[in-house]
């Protein structure tokens, strides 16, 4: 199957800060890639450059077998983006606004514009103003504005934004059945760790501009370790024996309750280790590492305490 | 037309500001016609009716449009259309539907000049109405209708290279503020270069025809060798203008 976007070296800074080195990946239709990073992890300045509304200074980007540079026409025909919060014409009205941007193609009738605006479950509202729009509405029209053109790629810059949980499943959710019925290919950046690890066939986690983790979502969390969570008595005592235990790494500790990654030890061991020292468990539960502890691993460097 | 053009010239005319201003303006010229011509006015104002009035009224009343009214307006709905859409990150959603940078600004240019000149046309059309309203048939003498339409013709030009030097300003500043500061520092420096004896500076200041055209020829015919020179300047000045939008219009980044 051939690619849909290829990305190799990106590079971008601004004046003496970095804000994008030598990220790559590629996708192949029909998945769906999560973009995450904490604030100024330079995702948006990625999707602005695969999107050419920003430069690049270094790298290549090549969509759907068209290079962005030779040909950024061409290439970005094939993209459909909602990047920012979602900014339409506040006087005109849901399918107003999306048929002035369909009137820039060439053979979009009115008629499909209304069968976007179903697909997004807009069809009751396609003659409200956007001005009185919720911006969960508001996003919802992105995406169907992003889907103008049947892109084969389309991106989406924290598109949960501002929506309550009921909108943000079925945000997720369609983009789900369009990456499954039509084969599109979806880059989504967000915060959303839990539901990007539902949804999302592939990871691509960036911190200060550098991909840190890439990959399958079923690879990477295959490969993580176990999670425990517990409530020990005696703090002190616990914090030292913790502290020399071999082959546990602290990841959080709040008064007695600690969250322990399990390196190179399995849970039993390490019960029988807090039972040897005397350690009173007062809770104890084990659970796989999730996207969430990864992201947390990865990007917290500098906080994260590790007792090996 | 490009499919651009066409949204961004509807666009342009969906803003009520528009047509708030020219509602103004025609008060404002109605007014004029009709009260500054009254004895009494005329003493107060200290003018003379016999000049400004009847087939020289639309000339007076183009200088009040083209000197600073209309510079102040065009900076007002321009920083809305350019600077205003840029900070609400609508300007570059054409660019993810298939559009150009280029095809992008040249769609903008080519409303907010095609505009500007309309106003200019249609403030003509305003005062010649008020005129007409005022005076009846006497405003139509020839002499006087063919140099106030050539007037007005060379202030079409002149407002559309003060457009695209706008435009130029709002691309580089992408700030509505900084353009209208901007804009303000040029009309004092216009008025200050026309009052002064920099003849050099004159030469070459875009501003300084249409000066000599409203001020130092008020209700005479301006000469071609004054004429011909300000055309050439401001047709420069605004190939300058347009090259410079295009240009920085590349190497924005969103």
């Amino acid at each position: 199957m051939e690619k849909i976007i290829s990305v190799q070296n990106l590079r971008k800074a601004y004046k003496k800060e970095t804000a994008v080195e030598n990220v790559c990946f590629e996708l192949m239709p029909g998945n769906i890639m999560g973009l995450l990073g904490t604030n100024g992890a330079g995702k948006t300045t990625t999707l602005k450059m695969i999107t050419n509304l920003c430069s690049k200074d270094k790298g290549k980007i090549v969509i759907d077998n068209v290079s962005l540079d030779s040909n950024p026409g061409l290439a970005l025909s094939k993209v459909g983006a909602a990047l920012d919060t979602p900014s339409f014409y506040q006087e005109l009205t849901a399918r107003e606004n999306i048929e002035c941007f369909a009137h820039l193609y060439k053979n979009i009738p009115n008629a499909q514009v209304m069968e976007l605006l179903e697909y997004v479950g807009l069809k009751n509202q396609a003659e409200k103003k956007v001005k009185k729009f919720s911006l969960g509405m508001k996003q919802r029209l992105a995406l169907a504005r992003a889907m103008l053109g049947q892109p084969k790629l389309i991106i989406l810059d924290e598109p949960a934004n501002g929506l309550d949980p009921q909108g943000q499943i079925n945000l997720y959710r369609l983009i789900c059945n369009m990456a499954k019925e039509k084969n599109t290919t979806f880059i989504v950046s967000s915060h959303q760790l839990h539901d990007m690890e539902k949804f999302c066939t592939d990871i691509l986690i960036l911190d200060k501009g550098k991909s840190i983790l890439q990959g399958k979502t079923e690879d990477i969390l295959s490969e993580t370790t176990n999670i425990v969570d517990c409530i020990l008595e005696e703090t002190k005592a616990a914090e030292n024996v913790l502290s020399q235990c071999q082959g546990i790494s602290l990841v959080s500790q709040k008064g007695n309750q600690f969250t322990i990654r399990l390196e190179n030890i399995c849970f039993d061991e390490f019960i029988r280790k807090l039972v040897v020292n005397h350690l009173h468990i007062r809770y104890i539960s084990i659970r796989k590492n999730s996207l969430q502890d990864l992201f947390l691993k990865l990007t917290e460097g500098q906080n994260h305490v590790s007792i090996n | 037309m490009y499919p651009l053009t066409k949204l961004y010239a509807r666009e342009m005319y969906r803003q009520k500001l528009i047509y708030v201003f020219f509602a103004c303006f025609f008060t404002a010229s109605f007014f004029y016609a009709f009260f500054i011509s009254t004895p009494q006015m005329e003493e107060m104002l200290n003018i003379n009716i016999g000049i400004v009035g009847r087939e020289n009224f639309p000339e007076f009343m183009m200088r009040f449009y083209v000197g600073t009214v209309g510079i102040l307006f065009n900076v007002f709905l321009l920083t809305l259309f350019i600077c205003e859409e840029d900070r609400n990150k609508m300007i570059y959603q054409p660019l993810l539907h298939g559009e150009s940078r280029s095809r992008i600004i040249q769609s903008k240019i080519y409303v907010s000049v095609s505009m500007s000149m309309i106003f200019v046309l249609l403030t003509a059309f305003i005062n010649y109405t008020t005129a007409f309203m005022r005076w009846g048939c006497e405003i139509f003498e020839l002499t006087a209708v063919t140099r106030t339409v050539t007037k007005y013709l060379l202030s079409c030009l002149y407002m559309s290279v003060i457009t695209l030097g706008i435009i130029a300003l709002c691309v580089c500043t992408r700030n509505a503020w900084k353009t209208i500061f901007f804009v303000i520092i040029y009309m004092l420096i216009d008025s200050f270069i026309y009052s002064s004896n920099i003849l050099f500076l004159q030469k070459i200041w875009v501003g300084y025809y249409l000066n000599l055209c409203t001020f130092s020829y008020e209700y005479q015919k301006m000469p071609l060798k004054e004429t011909l020179p300000g055309i050439f300047v401001m047709v420069l000045y605004g190939f300058i203008f347009y090259r410079t939008s295009l240009c920085r219009t590349q190497k924005i980044d969103f």
